[in-house]
């Protein structure tokens, strides 16, 4: 078998507040291969959105080892992390964070302005991810003119556009009603059949369940790993070895 | 790391795109902004315009004007020690001086006399008061005199004859004859303060110096002077000396006047002899105040506007925390972050020292219009104008562009 896409060896994010030692991630361990579909799920304060900022390497862990497509992230410094985000990842947000003033398009081809591709290059690429999230003819529309619905196909298209090696989704569902939530996840159904690996946060037992594997954390610590109808009717899951 | 020039160029594009934006969705916070940057280069611009059209119009002046010529006179004409009531009581320089100093003034090149006043021109039915006339010899040109447009200058035998010869400024021949030829002026008749004159020749123009109208004025043979409108007056030597030779005639000229004046040695001097270049300390000292009140009101206009600029900076990084820390996770630099808020602050100071230039060069030709003072806008004080503001928008920007750079990601993107 090839090398895993993702290594988390013992990762550890600590934080003082007060004075006081707040452990939001306390070792964890695990691995996710191309083309895997996974959802880290967990209570409120379990730890899951500081385990995503370290995925997204948008944060550096206080202690343990991250690995990301043969890079050891931890030895770069903040430029060849924002390159390595810009290469590797697409985020898509619970808030979407889109910017306001500017159309799906200008949305979309933003991560290529910062890889600098050309003007035409990006345009194309842009109007491909658009298309192949079904927003073919909202290209031109700001996001104060599309449902939120539309508004998160957007923020995925812009997570796709410069074909990342991970898709990263914190509660992307949160902010939508059920049958708009039922959509999105069908895309990342979609995604995920197209061989694209995903990993998505979420709170909501039904979403977990169509995942073919769920990590379930519980203060900072993993409590369980395995298929994700498993870990969501069972609230527990296979607790590792 | 890459710094491929399509990665820059997108990047600076991206910034200058943002900025536009953002300018475009607060204008009025925008003009706000730079209001202190517009009044700022506005008065700097309107004193360097200034500046530069008194330089212009003087350094045209300056070798018309003499720069070799020393002027004997009753009177030291600036930087005086002595009081205007001692050098009143001095005896008029007249004929006798004149005399002495066109027999032994070895080192003159040339010799012109002059005396002056105020008189009245008239020809046809147009009359002209207070005209500036001298009686003046032919070596008027030499020592400073200007140079002839039409006709001739005057010539030895009209002073010899005394005869009723009268050149004329470029001005005064023109509201004399309104609408007649240059070159028919000269043969015309004019009346001096009642006497009969016939006009020989036209001055070229000459402009404007330190406020003088150098173009208002006539010029008679100084014997005809003497003989029509009066003796009772000091008169001006001026003195013209050979390239290099100012100092050594200076101290010729003293001599021969403490002679002829019989002043006994150990007595200061009964008369002064001047040079243009006292205008040009005077002008000096005129430019550099000038400069430093436009430096001064310049950097504390721009020193309040560059503080304005990065309060509104400030503000707008805090709006954008969320767009920053965006932006950070689809992979722009903490350098592109930084370059895009210096593109805003730079562009929205180079805005405003547009506008302050426009208005200040404006503001320079109205004064220049309405009141003796030149104006010239160079290109140099709108470089200068642009420039400065765009610097002082790096300068003050550059706080708050460090601070949106230094964000960091995670914290940026949970901001409310
Ligand atoms: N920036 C921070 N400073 C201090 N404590 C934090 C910070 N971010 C998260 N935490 C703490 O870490 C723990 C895990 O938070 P988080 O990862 O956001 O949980 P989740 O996303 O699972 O709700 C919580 O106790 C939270 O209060
Ligand atoms: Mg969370």
């Amino acid at each position: 078998m090839t090398a895993p896409l993702i290594t988390a060896d013992r990762l550890t994010r600590h934080y003082v507040v007060g004075g006081e030692l707040v452990r939001a991630l306390d070792g964890v361990s695990f691995d996710v291969r191309e083309g895997e579909w996974v959802a880290i799920v967990g209570q409120s304060g379990s730890g899951k959105s500081t385990l995503m900022n370290l995925l997204g390497c948008l944060d550096t862990p206080t202690a343990g080892r991250y690995v990301l497509a043969g890079t050891d992230v931890g030895t770069l410094a903040d430029d060849a992390l924002a390159d390595l985000r810009n290469r590797e990842i697409g985020f898509v947000f619970q808030t979407f964070q889109l910017l306001a003033r500017a159309t799906a398009l200008a949305n979309v081809e933003l991560p290529l302005v910062y890889r600098g591709l050309p003007r035409r290059e990006r345009r194309e690429r842009a109007e491909a991810a658009l298309r192949s999230v079904g927003l073919a003819n909202r290209m031109h529309h700001r996001p104060n003119e599309l449902s939120g619905g539309q508004r998160q196909r957007v923020a995925i298209a812009r997570a796709l556009v410069g074909e990342p090696s991970i898709l990263l989704a914190d509660e992307p569902t949160g902010n939508l009603d059920s049958q708009t939530g039922e959509e999105i996840v069908r895309l990342f159904a979609d995604l995920h059949a197209r061989g694209h690996t995903l990993i998505l946060v979420t709170h909501e037992p039904r979403l977990a369940a169509r995942c073919p594997r769920a990590i379930r954390l519980m203060d900072g610590r993993v409590l369980g790993d395995g298929p994700g109808g498993e870990l969501a009717s069972a609230g527990g899951g296979r607790v590792p070895a | 790391m890459s710094l491929r020039p399509a990665r820059l160029l997108g990047e600076a594009g991206e910034g200058l795109r943002i900025a536009l934006a953002s300018l475009a969705a607060h204008r009025l916070r925008s003009f706000l902004t730079t209001l202190g940057i517009v009044i700022g280069v506005t008065t700097v611009i309107a004193i360097v315009a200034i500046v530069d059209g008194l330089d212009a119009s003087f350094a045209a002046q300056i070798g018309n004007l003499g720069a070799h010529t020393l002027y004997v006179d009753k009177w030291q004409w600036l930087g005086t020690n002595e009081s205007w009531w001692e050098m009143r009581n001095r005896p008029d320089v007249g004929a006798r001086e004149l005399a002495a100093v066109e027999r032994e003034a070895t080192l003159a090149r040339a010799v012109s006399p002059s005396v002056g006043m105020r008189a009245t021109l008239s020809a046809g039915d147009v009359t002209l008061t207070r005209i500036r006339t001298t009686g003046t010899n032919e070596a008027n040109l030499l020592t400073g005199g200007g140079t002839i447009a039409a006709g001739r200058y005057l010539t030895a035998t009209d002073l010899e004859l005394a005869r009723s010869s009268a050149v004329l400024g470029a001005e005064v021949a023109d509201r004399l004859f309104p609408g007649v030829a240059l070159d028919a002026v000269p043969g015309r008749r004019v009346a001096i303060d009642g006497h009969p004159f016939t006009v020989v020749g036209v001055l070229a123009r000459r402009g404007r110096m330190l406020g003088m109208d150098l173009d208002s004025n006539a010029a008679i043979p100084f014997t005809t002077f003497l003989r029509d409108l009066g003796k009772r007056r000091s008169i001006v030597i001026a003195v013209s000396a050979a390239p290099g030779e100012l100092e050594r005639l200076e101290d010729q000229l003293v001599g021969i006047l403490r002679r002829v004046r019989h002043v006994p040695p150990g007595r200061k001097d009964d008369f002064s002899i001047n040079r243009q270049d006292q205008f040009l300390r005077l002008y000096g000292q005129l430019t550099g105040a000038l400069y430093g009140v436009a430096i001064g009101v310049g950097f504390i206009t721009l020193l309040v506007g560059g503080i304005g600029i990065m309060n509104i900076m400030l503000v707008s990084v805090t709006e954008r925390t969320r767009e920053i820390g965006l932006r950070r996770a689809l992979g722009a630099r903490r350098r592109t972050i930084l370059l895009q808020f210096l593109v805003e602050s730079s562009l929205v100071a180079a805005l405003g020292g547009g506008l302050g230039t426009a208005l200040g060069l404006g503001a320079a030709l109205l004064l220049a219009q309405v009141t003796p003072l030149a104006a010239a806008a160079t290109g140099g004080a709108v470089a200068l104008g642009l420039g400065f503001s765009a610097a002082v928008g790096l300068l003050f920007g550059s706080w708050p562009a460090w601070r949106a750079a230094h964000l960091d990601p995670v914290e940026a993107l949970r901001h409310e």
